[in-house]
């Protein structure tokens, strides 16, 4: 594990990721402490304030200071659109490796089930599954998982296709191994790298899915700082208060950024046979 | 100077993240017009980085040092990109190991033949496709309109390199580099191609740099032979002689590790008791379609079986189903027919038992693939003594049996050299201790002196142990050395069982005695009469 972290950060992209990522995860903890203000806190006289001394990054339409909200709402947002996204890839993962491995029928059926779940909109879907189990950020979060499952079996299938060729699992398949054995510790393991990368990709989908979520009202609700919520609050002031809009933006964009990077720096650690 | 292709001094690094790794080491070798020069090596010796210095296609890492590359007079590390551009396939032809990655699959043969000949000769499109017709008519193809407008998945291998051959002669080079050209065919294929080689460069006069492992076919290819050791030409001398009297120790080494039918490296009997029993065993491939079945078969109704503890040899061509009968031996292919085991009688893979897949044991061709790269060497050991009893403290004794230190255990397969990994392999199947061990041409991607001493490993195991093996393979002279029986496969039929001594007789099969006409003669030895 300190080899993979050593590597990871001997990489100009996982050294960058990683630092933007713990940046993050200390305001996921922290934030509430660091944040100068409640973020709860109306005040009629500074409304649609410009970034200054006493607000760093504005104030919004009901005087609330957006960095406090920013800060606050890390918790609200990272976590939940991580944990959904990577529920989803690594069920859609253990589905398309499974359906590889498994061949003929089996993998003609789940993969034609896959097609007509893929069918439908990614977002309709998101919403039905939320509608269906009720308002809140959880069920936000599974109703994400669920709409990025397909996805990520299909690319997973393609890849563990190649593996399941290899003679490793030949091999595996000639011992007697169980069919959750080589599925989990033979193939899982070599189709990790788009696996990982489709993940950090899809990070970012997932937090924009969950802002698209709460301003339909299926979401985080007002006033929750989520940066989502935000975004969509902020849309309505876009000429008066650009700040309002581009402060949460910016936290968004460099979230996924920095998931990307991450992305890119574990794919070159996780390969062993990469050693140059 | 009167040479065509002249290497002065010439020296080459690759930089790596751990450092600079020499590759080439003042490489002095000079080609004559006409004449082929055989450059002889193991893998990572550097003889395709000359080829590719050659050709002025170095990957970015790499560095060259010192020394000059000079063709016909002139510099070739000198030359900028467009006269490369001309001198490239015009004059300098090229033809790679694999001709299914060295062709297009997305474009007809034709059209890649006819851009060379239309991109060096400045014909016309149709006239190029003539000039490309008649080309492929000069490498023997049958057919060539015919070829001409096929994709490279609708002709075979050796067809495959007949075109990328006539394409390297397609515009009459002075030199043609040749690395490994036969290496990823079967032998009788190879042998075609040699013999054609021949013929082209008599009617022609082209130079050559043939490179092989294979010191046999250099030798009967070659005017003189180099011998490169890690990235040091060795020695240069005649093909006549170099092999017969071989001056440096190196060459000496390679020269014993040959293969030599007549050495036998088994001397005891196998045991009366029929170990494994295949009774009419058929492997169809092929799934159901719309309309009824379409089947091809893998195998067809095969029968043969192997004694305790004997190694019983099954050769053929590529595609003749000798590996097609692993798979099912295995487990890992349906069959038709049965497989009889100590009183069990076995009509498929769901009735293959623990104590049946513990006893017959695989090993395969590549270590590479065969190894999970994720796994580490204790990780791959410890499987099957977790499936078939056994602690995980043997370990270090499996890794000590197999000749590897015990501290191996920690590594990962891509830490390991091609030898060492095949050695795990086989410590992996021994740690089931098998009755039968299937080797499905566990030395066809080693090195002539590392498949040598894996032999020799094999042998000592069975010593040990009493293991029979299933020997597949394509090369007859390995497997008459070591086989007790020889079972020769064509087109996924058994056509010929008998002992490995009497395999040359002459009530053989007509197919058995092409293929050991076609196999070469060991180097250093006189040619059959």
């Amino acid at each position: 594990m300190t080899e993979l972290i050593r590597r990871l950060l001997r990489t100009p992209q996982g050294a960058v990721g990683a630092a933007i990522l713990v940046l993050l995860l200390v305001i996921c903890l922290f934030g509430a402490l660091i944040a100068p203000e409640d973020p709860e806190k109306m005040n009629v006289l500074a409304r649609f304030r410009a970034p200054d001394l006493n607000n760093w990054l504005g104030s919004d339409q009901f005087g609330r200071d957006t960095l406090s909200r920013l800060l606050v709402g890390a918790r609200g947002t990272v976590p939940l659109a991580l944990a959904a996204t990577l529920l989803g890839t690594l069920s859609g993962a253990v589905i398309g490796t499974a359906s590889a491995y498994l061949g003929g029928r089996a993998d003609e059926a789940i993969m034609r089930s896959i097609d007509a779940v893929m069918a439908i909109p990614g977002l309709l879907l998101t919403l039905l599954v939320s509608s269906t189990l009720g308002k809140g950020s959880l069920n936000a979060m599974l109703a994400i998982a669920v709409a990025f499952a397909p996805g990520m079996a299909r690319v997973t299938r393609s890849v563990a296709l190649t593996v399941r060729r290899q003679d490793y699992v030949n091999a595996a398949i000639a011992r007697g191994e169980g069919s959750a054995w080589i599925v989990l510790r033979e193939m899982l393991p070599n189709v990790a790298a788009p696996v990982v990368i489709e993940t950090t990709i899809r990070v970012a989908f997932a937090v924009m899915l969950f802002a698209t979520l709460s301003f339909l009202g299926l979401g985080a609700q007002p006033p929750a700082s989520e940066w989502g919520l935000m975004v969509s609050e902020a849309r309505r002031f876009l000429h008066q208060a650009p700040w309002m809009i581009v402060a949460p933006g910016v936290a968004i964009a460099l979230t996924a950024i920095g998931f990307n990077l991450l992305g890119d720096g574990l794919r070159d650690a996780l390969n062993p046979r990469d050693e140059r | 100077m009167s040479a065509l292709l002249s290497v002065n001094g010439y020296s080459l690094d690759y930089r790596t993240h751990r450092g600079t790794l020499r590759v080439l080491d003042n490489v002095t070798l000079e080609i004559a017009p006409g004449e082929v020069l055989g450059l002889v090596g193991e893998s990572g010796s550097g003889k395709s980085t000359l080829a590719y210095a050659i050709m002025r296609d170095l990957p970015r890492n790499a560095r060259e040092i010192s020394g000059e590359i000079s063709f016909a007079g002139e510099d070739l590390r000198r030359l900028d990109a467009p006269s490369l551009a001309r001198l490239r396939g015009r004059r300098v032809g090229m033809v790679f190991q694999d001709p299914s990655a060295s062709l297009n699959p997305t474009l007809t043969l034709g059209s890649q033949l006819a851009e060379t000949i239309s991109r060096h000769r400045g014909l016309a499109r149709d006239a190029a496709w003539r000039e490309g017709v008649e080309a492929l008519a000069r490498v023997e193809l049958n057919a060539p309109d015919a070829i001409m407008r096929r994709y490279p998945h609708e002709v075979s291998g050796g067809e495959k390199q007949r075109v990328v051959i006539a394409t390297a002669f397609a515009c009459k080079p002075e030199l043609v580099i040749f690395d490994e050209p036969t290496t990823a065919l079967d032998v009788i294929t190879g042998a075609r191609i040699l013999d054609l080689f021949r013929k082209l460069r008599a009617e022609t006069g082209v130079a050559g740099l043939y490179i092989s492992h294979d010191l046999a076919l250099v030798s009967r290819i070659a005017d003189r032979v180099a011998v490169i050791k890690s990235g040091k030409i060795v020695e240069t001398e005649p093909a006549d002689t170099i092999f017969a009297e071989p001056r440096a120790a190196y060459t000496r080494t390679l020269v014993d590790a040959v293969p030599r039918p007549q050495r036998r490296l088994v001397a005891d009997r196998p045991g009366e008791r029929k170990l494994i029993d295949l009774v009419g065993v058929s492997v169809r491939y092929g799934r159901p379609r719309l309309l009824g079945r379409q089947d091809t078969f893998g195998a067809r109704n095969v029968s043969l079986d192997v004694k305790t503890g004997e190694i019983l040899g099954i050769v053929g061509e590529s595609g003749s189903g000798k590996s097609t009968l692993a798979r099912a031996m295995t487990g890992l292919a349906r069959f038709d027919g049965e497989i009889r085991f100590g009183g069990q009688r076995i009509a498929g893979p769901a009735e293959m038992d623990k104590s049946y897949r513990a006893a017959v044991q695989i090993v395969f061709q590549h270590p590479d693939a065969s190894l999970n790269p994720r796994h580490r060497i204790g990780d791959i050991l410890a499987r099957p003594l977790a499936l078939y009893g056994g602690a995980q403290s043997e370990i270090p004794r499996l890794l000590e049996q197999v000749r590897l230190p015990a501290y191996y255990a920690q590594r990962y397969p891509h830490q390991l050299s091609g030898g060492e990994k095949q050695r795990v392999a086989i410590a992996r199947a021994f740690a089931a201790r098998p009755a039968l061990v299937i080797c499905d041409e566990v030395t066809a991607a080693l090195d002539v002196s590392v498949q040598a001493s894996v032999i020799e490993l094999l042998l000592a195991l069975r010593r040990t142990h009493g293991t029979a093996y299933a020997f597949i393979t394509h090369d007859l002279n390995l497997v008459r050395q070591i086989a007790h029986r020889i079972a020769v496969m064509r087109r996924s039929v058994l056509v010929d069982l008998r002992d490995a001594d009497s395999i040359d007789a002459a009530d053989a099969d007509p197919y058995t005695r092409e293929l050991i006409a076609a196999c070469p003669v060991p180097v250093g030895e006189d040619e059959r009469p």
